[in-house]
């Protein structure tokens, strides 16, 4: 009897959610796009706003009515009311402090607009191009395959014949393929190690969804169509759904610490970048951002962290640098350019720090320095086709004041490799040099700035085109002194002394 | 019921240490070890104080411990004990030596004094009584000026709000990148406490025009003299308190 009563309470429950979300009121609806949303989304909901150009992926054109994250099959367009509401309310990814749909400027409105609200906007964004109620309910999930180690491995098998061609060898998005959406802007598949850049989430459902339905108005297509050459069963989209959620490395994911650990070593640093040693050292993320701040700004990055590692000895620093980037960059290389957007130029990185390290809190300015106060920078480039990579040393006082310094008379080493969607850059200089006044003298226990830069070549980036970091910190962590275990000893000691002392006089 | 005193002791202690750590917990304001320790070593003493004010408080607290001692029943009770304390006591001690790499503490003054003149756009302002242009507009004109606060906001949204956000929370897309984080125009303490004149002379001159005591090496706020029109300014700044709902504070009264 309970059994049977529960369905239809399970689906009148449903049927009432739908009905809430139809309540919206268009002309409320309305009044707060006019205050909150035309800004990037155009004031006839065209995607065309003020901040529009300025935004990649660009702000979705209501006009349209097509939407990429929606949970209602492949052969029916028009999306639930609750995937616009989701989009709207946020909330779901974890990037640092954003809240909104990760990877782009469309923040969570769920701390601002009340649960009516949004749905007034439902109802209202709808109307832009005249949706109905889809005719087709969402997909459901009864089937899902629980993510184990054979559902993964099936999944990995799936991904290696159907999907790398866009999405990578190792799903960092470095596919082959240029691709584009319906209305003629570059996309980039997701890097899959990076599951917090999800526009929705990693979770194996929202991938299955993805799946499934494809992205609409891009190239992502349904893997459920069973007209498509591509078609999948509803379990291999499962196991496709499982790896890419087991792809997912937590260490490329900024943090709260802020500071480079260089680790000491006793003997010689790891000279090839490839060595197992590296993975001894302590990795610490930093998010990049573009380069907004002075002429010419950039608003449109492809890189988005840095995942950085150290050692040192007696005498010298080495820095690994780590990061992805869907393009190995070779200008006059003609694969390379295939999948450039514009001209390509070489990739690059850099890491910069203060020429005097400061005692107090007062540093250079963290984008190239001051006129009081000059930065020294490390830059690697990787090379051009009939060109190998090469290292500058510049001290810079500011963007516009840059001195060009001799790499070989400092000492200064840097070596780059690329593969599958991710350079390493390792970067290697004597802890202290003979131009002490010029040359950044590192010295052991002492907290040192320093800040990073990259250049996607592919993405039209060079000179003040950039992406970067303010200062963060390098350490030369210095070995635990033996004192620090030896004194707890003591007093573990002492203190059981005084007890047996407390024993003898209360006997006496 | 009656509480055994010496329960009563360490209940009260492990209350003082949970009021001392409970900012750190809650609103993640921690307070600095050292000053717990040192809060802590007061709270203890004036607890033993007021719990020995007593000959029969005396008793109770140390009562216990003594019968812990002598008493041989309580042997195994007590070996455990003169195991534990030697092994806290130094492992506290391990704690407070061990090495920690917490980047350095930095701190920086979030609204620095201006100064009296500002020389931008090739002119000199004084600072001290400096007015927004367009803020007579708002009774003279109404719907001039709802036409300004719009073109304020189109400026903030071509320029602003990848820092300062879509709802001028201070939490644009690219907020996370930047340290300090960009001002938030929502919160109580920033624009709502200041008059225009600040406003205009923080977004002008932007990070480099801080004072030291605002460590300007570190602010990402581009300076806005470089990339906007005088005009631009104003009505950014007519936007950020028409949006927010704030108002700017004024020179008179």
């Amino acid at each position: 009897m309970k059994r049977k009563l529960l369905l239809p309470v399970v689906l009148s429950l449903i049927i009432s959610a739908q009905a809430i979300a139809a309540q919206g009121n268009k002309e409320n609806g309305k009044a707060i796009y006019d205050k909150k949303c035309w800004w990037c989304h155009g004031e006839k909901g065209g995607g065309d706003g003020p901040a529009a150009k300025f935004l990649n992926p660009p702000p979705r054109d209501f006009t349209a009515g097509w939407y990429k994250f929606k949970t209602t099959p492949f052969d029916e367009i028009t999306p639930a009311d609750a995937d616009i509401f989701r989009m709207i309310s946020g909330g779901m990814n974890h990037v640092s402090i954003w809240r909104g749909m990760s990877g782009t400027s469309m923040p969570n409105w769920g701390d601002v607009l009340k649960e009516q609200e949004r749905l007034d906007l439902v109802a209202y964004i709808k109307s832009l191009s005249g949706l109905e109620q889809p005719q087709k309910p969402s997909i459901d999930y009864k089937n899902q395959v629980k993510s184990s180690k054979e559902s993964i491995e099936k999944g990995k098998e799936i991904f290696k014949k159907m999907c790398t061609e866009c999405h990578g060898e190792e799903g960092k998005g470095d596919g082959t393929k240029k691709l584009k959406d319906d209305l003629g802007f570059r996309t980039w598949p997701r890097n899959f190690t990076k599951p917090w850049t999800f526009r929705v989430n990693n979770d194996p459902k929202e991938i299955y969804t993805r799946i499934s339905n494809g992205i609409p108005g891009t190239q992502m297509p349904s893997f459920a169509d069973p007209s498509s050459k591509k078609t999948l069963s509803d379990e291999e989209r499962w196991h496709v759904a499982n790896y890419v959620a087991s792809l997912g490395n937590d260490v490329k994911k900024a943090k709260d610490d802020t500071v480079l650990k260089a680790i000491r070593l006793i003997g010689e640093l790891p000279d090839k970048i490839d060595d197992p040693k590296w993975n001894e050292a302590e990795p610490t993320s930093f998010w990049f951002i573009p380069q907004i701040i002075a002429k010419e700004r950039f608003f449109t990055p492809s890189l988005d962290s840095i995942t950085a590692r150290a050692f040192y000895n007696d005498k010298e620093i080495s820095i690994l640098l780590e990061w992805d980037d869907r393009t190995k960059s070779i200008p006059g290389d003609e694969k390379a350019k295939e999948i450039a957007e514009g001209d390509m130029l070489e990739d690059s990185v850099a890491v910069q720090f203060p020429v005097i390290i400061p005692e107090e809190m007062e540093k250079p300015y963290f984008g190239m320095g001051d006129s009081a106060k000059p930065v020294n920078i490390w830059q690697w480039r990787s090379g051009k086709k009939d060109s190998p990579e090469s290292v500058k040393l510049m001290n810079a006082n500011g963007f516009q004041k840059i001195e060009q310094r001799d790499v070989a008379k400092a000492g200064l080493k840097a070596t780059g490799v690329y593969n599958n969607g991710t350079w390493r850059v390792v970067m290697k200089r004597a802890l202290s040099t003979e131009e002490k006044d010029k040359d950044t003298q590192f010295v052991e226990g002492k907290y040192t700035p320093i800040a990073f830069a990259a250049w996607d070549g592919s993405n039209g980036e060079s000179g003040s085109k950039h992406v970067m970091t303010t200062w963060y910190w390098l350490l030369l962590k210095p070995a635990t002194s033996k004192s620090t275990y030896i004194i707890p000893l003591i007093v573990a000691l002492i203190v059981f002394g005084g007890e047996l002392l407390l024993v003898r006089a209360s006997r006496k | 019921m009656k509480i055994p005193r010496l329960l009563l002791f360490v209940i009260l202690v492990a209350i003082s240490y949970f009021i001392f750590k409970a900012p750190g917990i809650f609103l993640k304001q921690p307070i600095p070890s050292s000053l717990i320790v040192m809060y802590m070593f007061f709270a203890v003493v004036t607890i033993l104080l007021w719990m020995t004010s007593t000959e029969e408080g005396m008793q109770g607290l140390v009562g216990p411990i003594k019968a812990m001692i002598e008493d041989p029943s309580k042997k195994t009770l007590r070996n455990i004990v003169f195991l534990i304390v030697p092994l806290l006591a130094g492992g506290i001690t391990y704690m407070q030596l061990r090495p920690t790499y917490e980047a350095p503490v930095e701190l920086r003054s979030i609204h620095p004094a201006p100064p009296s003149t500002v020389k931008v756009f090739g002119k000199t302002f004084n600072l001290m009584t400096l007015e927004n242009p367009y803020r007579k507009v708002e009774k003279e004109d109404p719907a001039k000026f709802a036409q300004l606060v719009k073109e304020g906001g189109e400026v903030y949204f071509k320029n602003c709000f990848y820092c300062h956000g879509d709802k001028l929370d201070g939490r644009g897309h690219y907020a996370h990148g930047f340290n300090p984080l960009p001002a938030n125009f929502t919160d109580i303490g920033t624009i709502a406490q200041l008059q225009e004149s600040f406003l205009f002379w923080r977004i002008a001159t932007g990070g480099p025009g801080l004072p030291k005591e605002g460590a300007p090496w570190i602010s990402a706020m581009p300076i806005w003299e470089n990339f906007l029109t005088e005009d631009e300014v104003w009505k950014v700044i007519l936007f950020l308190y028409n949006y927010t709902g704030y108002v700017p504070r004024s020179w008179a009264k």
